[in-house]
């Protein structure tokens, strides 16, 4: 069901941008506030969101991981570090790996 | 015109003519409005609501540019416990992010309530750290409030289910009062911990299925951990359409819990701190599709129209028009998500 | 007073769990040559349905239910004393064995199903939670009952009706005792595909249905 789910209306998790427009919603921005952020913050259109085409560019460039990531691509915790920079908010797990590593 | 092949909400296929189909959403919307006292779906939206169940195609889609993100309850139970596949939750994580292109996913513990995770906190943490090391999309940790773990013999407080019933109701009450002070601390305790441990937010889970006592032990709970974690993210999801008034008289913030119905219980969440109301209608097993989906969907457009917090429909089995079946048909499902999202519009599912 | 104000206030008097007020209605309506059981059945009968279906939409909670099932047991025993002091016996509707199948422990919708029940003059043998099916049908069997209630609230544990229904069968007991399931996710079609006599989708509709199979 959650195939079905992401496939009919989901935004494609790290294939598109939907791990970054719930980010947004965790903040409490509504959907449509959450995207129109996102998309500021990725210097792109908000359409581009669910497009795993231009989204597998922009996040490739941006280095913030995708499904399948290369040799020397951002993953996990490091492409958590961007993430949190692009989108200008603290990501928890950010904080703690930095606490940990004594940053 | 032929009959149109589609569901009951326990299923089975069912082939119900046109007309049939029409006067099940004019009665599914008109029980929603006459019980919340909301507005009916307008004419226009029944219209395309049976468009969307009459579409000959087996899947439907919300349109392009309207996909809204998805969350899951009950997150890494579904593949390592339901369907049974060996393997571990940072495993089911990433299978959720990178092969189910999932938009978050909550790592959870399969005894899935607060008070049982206390003995065990250590290892959670353990496993939020590790799977926050791997993984990319938002992990949330969640669980029940689960007040029925309070109760004799499970838990220290009587058992209102018992006192209720023999007519002992100042009895029922206090007991439910005594376990809601127990429940805010443990879930305060859990949820601090795992938020230290870097979960991207805390999802409660069915609030409400031990009634109003529940509830309010989980807004209070919210509260605290808002106000000592405040760029943290709070998803509650609710466990019925309306609040069951098992105590009756409880409140927050000076407002009776039991008998809020979604676009109320919306206001009280976001009251609380809530950062994500899930709103969840259940689904009547012996209604059509197309009753329930119209149902559902008035519930939902005006929680949507009086939050000002994203909206998530649960669309779970059994809740939110889907059919209440362990295997749920996709077409099934499909039509209630392009439904919710274009005519409700719900902030995600 | 009028048949008809006695019916306004006992509904009244249900809707207010008001034990004491709803004898002292039925006691006012004796003496004033009102029959009581069809001040039952008219006003106190529709009152406590009318408390079911506000129950059912959020408008009246748990405890409320509760106090009008009391109050309507309180009218019931008044009822029942006038009955016999008219030398007639009283007349108890039927028994009924009622239970949340093996692998469930789901029993807040059992428990208010047996409180409404219990207001029609049935006697409930309440077996609890998580009962296996034959125990269900030796307890039946035990205290001769008229009629078998299950619940179920998960789709995995709703199969034990079917079990039922077979023991049942096996055993020879089918035409002795009517069968009633109920649960979120029974249906109407799931009780005629496994031999159930009834299906009640609410608690209201569980007392009506049990009413109509104890004819």
């Amino acid at each position: 069901m959650a195939v079905t789910h992401e496939s009919c209306a989901g935004m494609g998790g790290i294939r598109g941008a939907g791990d970054l427009v719930f980010r947004m919603e965790l903040q409490g921005y509504k959907i449509n506030d959450a995207k129109k952020y996102v998309a500021e913050k990725l210097n792109c259109p908000v359409e581009y969101l669910a497009d795993c085409a231009e989204m597998k560019d922009i996040r490739e460039s941006l280095n913030i991981s995708t499904t399948q990531p290369r040799p020397d691509a951002a993953v996990g915790i490091q492409a958590k570090f961007r993430i949190a920079e692009i989108l200008g908010i603290p990501v928890n797990s950010v904080e703690l790996f930095k606490k940990q590593a004594g940053f | 015109m032929a009959n149109i092949l589609t569901r009951y909400g326990d299923n089975y296929i069912a082939e119900l003519s046109e007309e049939d189909i029409r006067a099940d959403i004019d009665d599914g919307t008109a029980d929603a409005a006459d019980r919340a006292q909301i507005p009916e779906l307008t004419k226009d939206e029944k219209d395309y609501l049976f468009e969307i169940i009459a579409d000959p195609q087996k899947i439907v889609s919300v349109e392009r540019g309207k996909e809204v993100v998805v969350s899951f309850d009950a997150g890494t139970l579904k593949l390592t416990v339901r369907n049974g596949i060996s393997m571990d939750r940072s495993a089911a994580i990433l299978t959720q992010e990178r092969a189910l292109a999932s938009d978050s996913i909550e790592l959870c513990h399969v005894d899935y309530s607060y008070k049982p995770i206390k003995p065990i906190i250590a290892e959670e943490r353990q496993a939020m750290e590790q799977a926050q090391l791997l993984s990319v999309l938002p992990v949330l940790y969640g669980a029940m409030p689960n007040m029925g773990l309070y109760t004799k013999p499970d838990g220290p407080c009587d058992n209102w289910s018992e006192l209720l019933p023999a007519g002992r109701i100042p009895e029922a009450r206090a007991a439910q009062e005594e376990a809601i002070e127990h429940a805010i601390k443990d879930i305060v305790f859990v949820a601090s911990n795992m938020i230290e441990s870097g979960a991207d937010g805390i999802n409660f889970d069915t609030v409400g299925a031990s009634g109003d006592a529940d509830v309010k032990a989980s807004l209070e709970a919210v509260r605290i951990l808002k106000e000592k974690y405040p760029t943290t993210g709070f998803e509650v999801g609710m466990a019925g359409e309306f609040n069951l008034g098992m105590h009756g008289q409880l409140e927050f913030d000076g407002e009776i819990i039991a008998g809020l119905y979604p676009h109320q219980q919306v206001k009280m969440a976001e009251r609380a701190g809530v950062s994500i109301f899930g709103m969840a209608v259940n689904t009547n097993s012996s209604e059509s599709l197309a009753w329930n989906l119209a149902r559902v969907t008035t519930f939902a457009k005006a929680a949507v129209k009086a939050a000002s917090i994203p909206v998530h429909a649960n669309v779970g089995m059994g809740v939110g028009g889907i059919p209440l079946s362990v295997i749920p048909s996709c077409d099934a499902v499909s039509r209630v998500d392009k439904a919710l999202v274009e005519i409700a519009g719900v902030d995600g599912l | 007073m009028t048949k008809e104000e006695y019916i306004k206030i006992a509904i009244d008097t249900m809707m207010k769990g008001d034990a004491d007020a709803a004898v002292a209605n039925m006691n006012a309506a004796i003496a004033d040559g009102i029959d009581p059981a069809e001040l039952l059945s008219e006003g106190y009968s529709a009152g406590i349905r009318e408390v079911g279906d506000q129950f059912g939409k959020g408008r009246m909670f748990l405890p409320e239910l509760m106090l009008a099932a009391d109050a309507m047991k309180a009218v019931s025993e008044v009822v029942n004393a006038e009955v016999e002091k008219a030398g007639k016996s009283v007349e108890k509707r039927g028994v009924m064995v009622l239970a949340t199948v093996q692998g469930d422990v789901h029993d807040i919708g059992k428990g208010i199903v047996a409180s409404l029940i219990k207001t029609q003059g049935i006697e409930v043998i309440d077996m609890g939670r998580d009962v296996p099916a034959q125990a269900i049908v030796d307890k039946a069997v035990e205290v001769d009952a008229d009629l078998i209630g299950t619940s179920a609230l998960l789709t995995t544990t709703m199969g034990e009706m079917k079990v039922l229904e077979e023991l049942l069968k096996e055993q020879d007991l089918k035409k002795k005792f009517k069968t009633l399931i109920g649960g979120a996710p029974v249906t109407e079609r799931f009780a005629k595909r496994i031999g159930a006599d009834a299906y009640g989708e609410d608690a209201s509709e569980a007392v009506e249905k049990a009413m109509a199979l104890l004819g």
